[in-house]
C-alpha cells in the first residue's frame, strides 16, 4: 500500500510457533484448565473418600507402609476417573467382548449414545446462552426458560392429537414459544427499566420452578391416576424417536439433528447475518452500536427471545427424546441445565463450534459422573464441581499460564463483560 | 495511556425520575385497588379479623394483651385507600426523595391486608386470628439472614466490587457452621468456621476479579455453583455416612433480662439467638465505620472514584480486598445463622436468599439502615409465602412460593436507575 | 521547592513515552511544559507524581534524589497535582475531598470534620480561594471544582504544583482567574509546572518554557518567543494549518436548527435556544470552549440525545428526535467526538468497522445475510483511497494508530452518500500529518458542494476550515461571524462578553 506499511512478520520459526501456541491459542489454556480441574477433583476425592482417609489414618496407628496408603489413593481416584471414561465414551473390556464374540455391539455403543443423548439439549441451550454472551448479556435464566419450554411442549405433546408430521413440529414450536415467553420478561425489563438481567433471571428461575410443581400437580396436566409430581406422557406422534430404533436400546434420538441444525443456525446468525452483526456490535461496544443506528432495546429484547427460544427448544427436545413426560425435578436436578449451559458457553468461548465440542465434553462428564457414582459411590455432584473449576480457570488464562510458567500477556482476560447495576 | 479515564461525573449523575416514578406510582395504585377490592370488598360484610399479641412461648410474657378485632371489609378498604392515596400523591407530586420509603409502606400495608383477609372469620380459615408477635418472630429469622447478606453486599459494593456470590457464602457458612456446631456443640466456634468459609470465598472472588480482572458477576455466579455442588457432594460423601457431623443444632434463645419482658417488642427483639444480637451490633458498627471513620471515607472514595483515591495514596486494590473478604465473612455468618435457625445443613435450602439479600441492598440504597428496612419487608413476604397456607387460602402453595421472587423482580425493575449505585460499582480497576 | 528531573525514561512496551527528559523547576517559578497531545507530557507528570515508575533516570527534590512508591508519597513530599480529569469524588463534599487520604481523626478513627473545615477555611483565606467546604462537588461549576483541586493540593502543603492542561474545560474568565491564582501562588514561593499545548497561555504566564515532542525535550524558550517559533518546535516543522480551498459559493440551506433546547445528563438545559443554518458547499465551524453545550448539540443532531423543544431539519426532512438509524438514512455523516467510544468497535476488523453503520445496505448484505466478499472489497478500496495504514482489511481496528483509526471513520462517513457532515473535534489527539489529511478530506467534501458542521475548540482548526464561524457560549450561539474577523473578537464571543444576532 504505502511505504509506511510495516514489513510482513518474518516467517515463524518452530520456536515462535510454539510461543504463539502457548501464549495466544485458546486451546492450550482450555486443555490446561481441564487438567487443573481434574487435578482439583482428584484432591477432593482424596480428602473426602472414607476409604482413602482410613488408609492414611492407618499410617499413624499401625505404622503401615505408606505405599499402601498411596495405592489406595490411586486406586480410588483411578477407579473414579476410569468409570467416568467407561461410562461416557466406551468400555474397552465390553468392546473387546463385542469384537471377539460379535455380540453386544449395542452395549458397547451405549456409553457414547448416552453422552450424545445428554449432549443434545446442552448444545441447544448453550448456543442460546452463548449468543446472549456475545451480545454482552448474561442469561442465567436459561434454566427457567428450558423448564417452561418443556412444560409448554409437554402440554402440546400430551394434550393435542394430530399426525406426527404436524404434531412433532407443533410440539417443538410450543417449546420454543414457552422459552420465549419466559425469556422476554428479563429482556423487556432490561430494555425499558434497566433492571439487571442477572437478578431478574435468577428470580424468574425460582418462580418457574414453583410453577413447574404447580403444573405437574394440576389436574389438567398431571398423569391421570397419579398423585406424584409427574405429567401426562407425550403422544408417540410428538416424540423424537430413537435414531437406531427402540429395539437397539440406544437412547440417542433424532434430537441430535435438531441440535446440529441449531449449531449451523448459530454459525450463520453470528457470522453471516445482519442481525447477528448488530448483536456483536452491541456486545462489543454499546455506545458505538447506538451511534450506528442500532436500537439497543430491540437488540436486548431480540437476544432474550432467541436465547429463551433456544432454551425452550432444549427443554422440549429433552422431554421429547428421553423421558416423554415431565416431573417436578425436570432439568433442575443435578447441575441444573442452565448453569451447565453457562459453563459450556464460557468454555466454548461463545462460538458455535466451541460450544458443540464443550457440550460433548461436559455431557461426557455428566454421564460419566453417573457411572462413577454407581461404580464407586462418589457423588455425581463432583462432575459439576470440576466443571466450575475448569470454567474459573478458563476465565483466568493468565493464572493458568502462571501456574504452568508459560508466557502470558498481563492484560489477557476472557473477552467478556457484563454491565453494572446502573446501566 | 497510564490510567484509564475517570468516569465522567455527568455519567454518574444520570437521573431521570419522571417516567419511572410514574410507573412506581401506578403499581402502588394498582396494589391499593387490589387491597380494597379483593381483600376489602371481597370479604363478607360480617367477617371479622382478630389480631392477638401473646407469644406462643409464654415464658417471657408476664403480660397479657387482649385481641384486637376488626371488621375485615372496612379495615382493608381503608388500608387500600391509604395505598391509593400514597400512589396518587407520588403520581401527582413526583417527589425526588422518599419514593422508596412510601413503596416500603405500601408493601407492609399490603401484607397486613393480606393477613387480615386470610384470617377472617367466618371464612375458609380454621385459624381465626393472626398472632402478630408470632408473625414478627417468624419473619425476624428470615430478615436476620437477609440483613447479614445485604450488609455483605453493601461492604463489597461500597468499595466497588459486586458480590453476587452471597448465596454461595451462605451455603459455605451453613455447611461448615453445621459441621463445627455438630462436633463441638459450640455456636461461637461454628460462627468462626462460617466466617472463615465466607471469607475464603470472598478472597477467591477478590483474587480473580481484582488481580486478574475477570468479570465480577461471572466469577460470582460460578462460585455460587461450585460451592452449591461441592456442599451437595460433601453432604452425600461425608455427612450422610457420618450423620454425627450434621446433627440438629438450633441456636438457643438468650433472653435479655427485663427487656425481653416488654410486650411485643420483648419477644421480637430481646429473646433471640446470639446471631440476632450480633446482627444488630453489626448494623451499628458498619453504619458507623462507613460513614464516620477514616476507613469508611476511604472505602466510599474507592467505590465512587478509585483513581481519585489512588492519587492521594489510598491503595485501591487493598481496600477492595479487605472489604470483599470482610463482606464474605459477614455473609458466612449469615449462613451459620440460617443453619442455626433451621437446625442442620441441607443442600440447596438457601433457595436464592442470597440474591434476595442483594435486592434488599439495592432497595435500601446501599445504606445499612435501608438494607435493614428492606430486609424486614422481604423477610415478612418470605415468611408469609411459607406460612400463609395455614389459613387455607384459595391459593396453592406453589403460587404463594413465587411471591418473594416476584416482589424482588418488581423492586429491581422499579428501582434500578432510580437509586444510585456507587460510581465505580462492578468496574475493574486497572492501574498502569 | 527546587525540582529536578534527570534523564527520565518511561517505556510502554516498545513505545518510548519519555526519552531522557531533564527539567529543572526553581522555587517561585512558573515552568511551562509545552507539547502536542501524545508528546508524553501526561506520562512525565504521572511519573513525577508517583503514579508511574520511571524505567530510568532520577527525581531530585532540593538536590536530594527521591523515589515515590505511590502518589501519596509524592503528596507527602510536597508535590500537588491538578489533573486534567479532576480527581474528585463527585458525591463527596468539598471537605471530604480535600481531606481524603490525609484525614484528621478523633477517637475511634473518626474523621474530624470540624478540624477539616477549619483548615480549609484557613487555607482558602490564605490563598484567596473562596469555596464552601460543605458543598457537594457535582453541584459545583467546573471552574470551582478546579479550585477545589488546587485547594486540595495546597492544604496538603504542596510546594510544587503540577497543573495538567488546566484550561481545557474553562471559560476565558475562568482562565483569567486561574492565571491570577497561579501568579499569586508563585509569588508566595510555590513552584508551578504548567502543562499545556496552548501557545497563547504559555506566553501569557510562563517564566520558562520547555518544549517536548515525541517523548523528548526538543528545546527551551523564553516567553518572548513568537508563537510560530514555539509551534514549529512543538510539531517539528513549520505548520501550515491552512488548506487549499476553492472560493466560497454557498448554495441552498441543507441543514437547519431552530430554537433547539437539549438537556444534559443532569437535566440542565445544555443547549438553550440554538438556531443555525448550514448551506450546501460551506463549512460552518462551531467554535467555543468545551462544555458549552457543543457535545449535547451534536448528540441531539445525531439522534443520540432527546430534544426538549425546537426542530432539526436535514434536506427538508424533519429529523427532530428521530432515531440514529433514521438520521443516518436521511444522509447525515457523523465523526464523533469520542471515536473509540462512539465511532469504532475496537475488537472488530477494519473491514467491519468500515461498514459499521451500513451493514444492511447493498451490496454488503442481501436478505439478511451479509456478503463478506463485498464488505472486504469495500475495505480494500477505502484503505487505498484514504491511505489507511493497516496490514490487511482483516486487521483489528484496535491495532491501528490513532490517526489511522480516525481515517477509518472519515473514510466510512465520506464514502456514504451524505447530505451533511457533522465532525466533532475531528483532529483531537492526532499527529500533524493526520490533521492535515483529515482537513484536506473535509475541504474536498465541501468543494464538491456538500455541507458540513465542524465543532472544534481549537481556534486554529476553526480558522483553517471555516467559511463561517458560529460561536457557542453557555448553551447559546453568541455570534456568527466571518473567518476574516480577529481572534480577539472570537475570543470575546467565546467568553460570552459580547453577543451578536444569531442570524446574519
Amino acid at each position: 500500500m504505502t511505504e509506511a506499511t510495516p514489513a510482513p512478520a518474518p516467517a515463524r520459526t518452530r520456536h515462535a510457533a510454539l510461543v504463539w501456541m502457548t501464549s495466544q491459542s485458546p486451546i492450550v489454556v482450555t486443555v490446561l484448565a481441564l487438567v487443573l480441574g481434574f487435578f482439583v477433583g482428584a484432591l477432593i476425592i482424596i480428602t473426602t473418600t472414607p476409604a482413602v482417609l482410613d488408609a492414611w489414618r492407618g499410617l499413624f496407628h499401625s505404622w503401615g507402609a505408606p505405599g499402601d496408603a498411596l495405592k489406595v489413593t490411586f486406586d480410588n481416584v483411578g477407579a473414579a476417573y476410569r468409570s467416568m471414561f467407561t461410562g461416557s465414551v466406551f468400555d474397552p473390556a465390553q468392546l473387546w467382548h463385542s469384537m471377539t464374540t460379535g455380540k453386544g455391539f449395542d452395549a458397547s455403543l451405549t456409553p457414547i449414545s448416552e453422552t450424545l443423548t445428554y449432549a443434545t439439549p446442552l448444545i441447544i441451550i448453550s448456543t442460546g446462552v452463548g449468543i446472549a454472551f456475545q451480545t454482552g448479556l448474561f442469561n442465567i435464566g436459561a434454566n427457567g426458560q428450558a423448564v417452561l419450554g418443556g412444560i409448554a411442549g409437554g402440554v402440546a405433546g400430551s394434550m393435542l392429537h394430530m399426525p406426527m408430521i404436524l404434531h412433532l413440529p407443533v410440539t417443538l414450536i410450543a417449546g420454543i414459544a414457552g422459552g420465549m415467553v419466559c425469556g422476554v420478561i428479563p429482556g423487556v425489563l432490561k430494555a425499558f427499566t434497566g433492571a439487571h438481567e442477572v437478578i431478574v433471571t435468577i428470580m424468574l428461575n425460582y418462580v418457574i420452578y414453583a410453577f413447574l410443581l404447580f403444573a405437574v400437580l394440576s389436574t389438567a396436566f398431571q398423569q391421570p391416576g397419579q398423585s406424584n409430581d409427574i405429567s401426562r406422557t407425550m403422544a408417540p406422534s410428538a416424540q423424537l424417536p430413537p435414531l437406531f430404533g427402540a429395539a437397539s436400546g440406544l437412547r440417542v434420538s433424532y434430537g441430535i439433528f435438531v441440535a446440529l441444525a441449531v449449531v449451523l443456525f448459530a454459525w450463520w446468525f453470528l457470522d453471516r447475518s445482519s442481525i447477528g452483526f448488530d448483536f456483536r456490535v452491541t456486545g462489543a461496544n454499546p455506545s458505538a452500536a447506538k451511534a450506528s443506528g442500532i436500537s439497543s432495546r430491540t437488540v436486548i429484547v431480540l437476544v432474550f427471545l432467541i436465547s429463551g427460544g433456544l432454551a425452550g427448544l432444549a427443554g422440549i427436545v429433552q422431554a421429547a427424546s428421553t423421558t416423554h413426560y415431565i416431573d417436578g425435578g425436570f432439568l433442575i436436578g443435578n447441575a441444573g441445565i442452565g448453569f451447565t449451559a453457562i459453563t459450556i458457553a464460557l468454555l466454548g468461548r461463545n462460538r458455535p463450534m466451541g460450544i458443540l465440542l464443550s457440550s460433548l465434553l461436559f455431557a461426557a462428564l455428566g454421564v460419566g459422573g453417573r457411572t462413577m457414582q454407581a461404580a464407586t459411590g462418589i457423588p455425581l455432584d463432583l462432575a459439576t464441581v470440576i466443571q466450575s473449576i475448569v470454567v474459573l480457570f478458563v476465565a483466568t488464562p493468565v493464572l493458568v499460564k502462571e501456574i504452568f510458567h508459560l508466557r502470558a500477556a498481563k492484560t489477557e482476560v476472557l473477552q467478556l463483560a457484563t454491565q453494572g447495576w446502573g446501566s | 495511556m497510564s490510567i484509564a479515564p475517570a468516569p465522567a461525573p455527568t455519567q454518574v449523575a444520570t437521573f431521570r425520575p419522571s417516567g419511572r416514578t410514574r410507573i412506581i406510582s401506578i403499581i402502588m395504585i394498582v396494589i391499593g385497588l387490589l387491597t380494597a377490592l379483593v381483600f376489602g370488598l371481597g370479604s363478607a360484610a360480617s367477617a371479622h379479623s382478630s389480631l392477638t399479641f401473646t407469644p406462643i412461648n409464654l415464658a417471657n410474657a408476664p403480660w397479657h394483651l387482649g385481641r384486637l378485632t376488626l371488621l375485615t371489609r372496612w379495615t382493608n378498604v381503608i388500608l387500600g385507600l391509604i395505598t391509593v392515596a400514597l400512589g396518587a400523591e407520588v403520581f401527582l407530586r413526583q417527589p425526588r426523595r422518599g419514593v422508596m420509603v412510601r413503596f416500603g409502606v405500601v408493601a407492609v400495608l399490603f401484607l397486613l391486608a393480606l393477613l387480615l383477609w386470610a384470617s377472617r372469620a367466618p371464612g375458609p380459615s380454621q385459624v381465626g386470628y393472626v398472632n402478630v408477635t408470632a408473625v414478627l418472630i417468624g419473619s425476624s429469622e428470615v430478615a436476620m439472614v437477609l440483613i447479614f447478606g445485604a450488609l455483605s453486599g453493601l461492604m463489597c459494593e461500597r468499595s466497588g466490587v459486586v458480590n453476587i456470590a452471597i448465596e454461595g457464602q451462605y451455603i459455605g457458612g451453613a455447611f461448615f457452621g453445621s459441621v463445627i456446631a455438630s462436633t463441638t456443640h459450640d455456636f461461637f466456634l461454628a460462627a468462626i468456621a462460617g466466617m472463615v468459609a465466607g471469607a475464603l470465598l470472598g478472597l477467591l472472588l477478590a483474587f480473580l476479579s481484582l488481580r486478574y480482572l475477570v468479570d465480577q458477576i461471572i466469577v460470582g455466579v460460578v462460585i455460587v455453583t461450585m460451592i452449591s455442588y461441592l456442599s451437595s457432594y460433601l453432604n452425600l460423601q461425608v455427612l450422610t455416612p457420618y450423620p454425627q457431623y450434621n446433627t440438629g443444632n438450633l441456636a438457643p434463645n438468650l433472653p435479655i433480662p427485663l427487656l425481653s419482658k416488654i410486650p411485643i417488642i420483648g419477644p421480637v427483639f430481646f429473646n433471640q439467638s446470639a446471631f440476632f444480637y450480633l446482627m444488630l451490633v453489626l448494623v451499628g458498627v458498619i453504619s458507623f465505620a462507613l460513614f464516620k471513620t477514616r476507613y469508611g471515607l476511604h472505602v466510599r472514595a474507592v467505590g465512587e472514584h478509585p483513581h481519585a483515591a489512588a492519587t492521594v495514596g489510598i491503595n485501591v486494590v487493598r481496600v477492595r480486598y479487605i472489604n470483599v473478604v470482610l463482606g464474605g465473612a459477614i455473609a458466612g455468618i449469615g449462613g451459620v445463622a440460617f443453619m442455626a435457625s433451621q437446625g442442620q445443613f441441607q443442600p440447596g435450602y438457601t433457595s436464592g436468599l442470597g440474591y434476595i439479600a442483594l435486592a434488599a441492598m439495592i432497595f435500601g440504597r446501599w445504606r445499612p439502615s435501608g438494607a435493614v428496612a428492606a430486609s424486614v419487608i422481604f423477610g415478612l413476604s418470605v415468611y408469609l409465602s411459607e406460612n400463609l397456607q395455614a389459613y387455607s387460602i384459595p391459593i396453592s402453595t406453589e403460587i404463594l412460593g413465587m411471591f418473594p421472587y416476584i416482589i424482588t423482580i418488581v423492586v429491581v425493575a422499579g428501582l434500578i436507575g432510580r437509586v444510585r449505585a456507587p460510581g465505580a460499582d462492578g468496574i475493574p480497576y486497572r492501574h498502569d | 521547592m527546587r525540582l529536578e528531573l534527570r534523564a527520565i525514561t518511561k517505556r510502554f512496551g516498545s513505545l518510548v513515552a519519555n526519552d531522557q527528559i531533564s527539567i529543572t523547576v526553581e522555587p517561585g517559578q512558573i515552568h511551562s511544559l509545552l507539547g502536542e497531545n501524545g508528546a508524553g507530557k501526561s506520562t512525565l507528570m504521572n511519573v513525577l507524581f508517583g503514579l508511574l515508575h520511571p524505567d530510568d533516570g532520577e527525581i531530585l527534590i532540593d538536590g536530594v534524589p527521591t523515589t515515590f512508591e505511590n502518589s501519596g508519597e509524592a503528596v507527602r513530599r510536597g508535590i500537588g497535582m491538578v489533573h486534567q480529569h479532576f480527581m474528585l469524588v463527585p458525591v463527596f463534599t468539598v471537605a471530604e475531598n480535600v481531606v481524603l487520604g490525609f484525614e484528621p481523626t478523633k477517637s475511634f478513627n473518626r474523621v474530624d470534620y470540624q478540624k477539616a473545615t477549619d483548615d480549609i477555611r484557613r487555607v482558602s483565606k490564605e490563598f484567596n480561594l473562596e469555596v464552601d467546604p460543605d458543598a457537594i462537588i457535582e453541584s459545583l461549576p467546573v471552574g470551582i471544582q478546579q479550585r477545589v483541586e488546587i485547594l486540595k493540593a495546597l492544604s496538603h502543603d504542596a510546594q510544587l504544583l503540577i497543573l495538567d492542561e488546566p484550561t481545557a474545560v474553562l471559560t476565558p474568565q475562568e482562565i483569567d482567574a486561574l492565571m491570577e491564582i497561579m501568579r499569586s501562588l508563585a509569588a508566595a514561593g510555590k513552584s508551578i509546572l504548567f502543562i499545556t499545548h496552548k501557545l497563547k497561555e504559555v506566553k501569557a504566564i510562563a517564566d520558562v518554557i520547555t518544549i517536548i515532542r515525541q517523548g523528548k525535550v526538543v528545546g527551551t524558550a523564553e516567553p518572548s518567543a513568537s508563537e510560530s517559533e514555539l509551534a514549529s518546535m512543538m510539531v517539528g516543522r513549520d505548520v501550515v494549518l491552512t488548506v487549499q480551498k476553492e472560493p466560497f459559493s454557498p448554495g441552498e440551506d441543507v441543514f437547519e436548527i431552530r430554537d433547539l433546547v437539549v438537556r444534559d445528563d443532569r437535566g440542565l438545559a445544555a443547549v438553550n435556544g440554538v438556531s443555525l443554518d448550514v448551506r450546501a458547499g460551506e463549512i460552518l465551524a462551531l467554535a467555543g470552549v468545551q462544555g458549552n453545550g457543543q457535545t449535547e448539540l451534536v448528540e441531539a443532531i445525531a439522534g443520540m440525545r432527546p430534544v426538549e423543544s425546537g426542530t432539526i431539519t436535514l434536506n427538508g426532512h424533519d429529523i427532530t428526535n428521530a432515531s440514529p438509524r433514521k438520521v443516518l438514512d436521511a444522509g447525515l455523516g457523523h465523526i464523533p467526538e469520542d471515536r473509540q467510544r462512539n465511532g469504532l468497535v475496537m475488537s472488530m476488523t477494519v473491514a467491519d468497522n468500515l461498514v459499521l453503520n451500513t451493514p444492511r445496505r447493498a451490496p454488503f448484505a442481501k436478505r439478511g445475510t451479509r456478503n463478506l466478499a463485498a464488505v472486504n472489497a469495500n475495505a480494500v478500496r477505502l484503505i487505498n483511497e484514504f491511505d489507511i495504514r493497516t496490514e490487511s482489511p482483516q486487521e483489528l481496528v484496535s491495532s491501528l494508530s490513532g490517526g489511522n483509526q480516525q481515517k477509518v471513520i472519515v473514510a466510512r462517513e465520506l464514502s456514504r452518500d451524505l447530505k451533511f457532515l457533522v465532525a466533532s473535534q475531528p483532529t483531537r489527539g492526532l499527529d500533524v500529518g493526520s490533521i492535515e489529511y483529515v482537513h484536506r478530506q473535509m475541504v474536498n467534501h465541501r468543494n464538491l458542494g456538500n455541507a458540513a458542521l465542524v465543532v472544534s475548540s481549537e481556534l486554529d482548526e476553526v480558522f483553517a476550515l471555516a467559511d463561517r464561524i458560529a460561536v457557542m457560549y453557555a448553551g447559546k450561539i453568541s455570534g456568527v461571524v466571518d473567518p476574516s474577523v480577529s481572534r480577539e473578537s472570537i475570543g470575546l464571543l467565546m467568553a460570552g462578553t459580547i453577543t451578536e444576532t444569531a442570524h446574519d
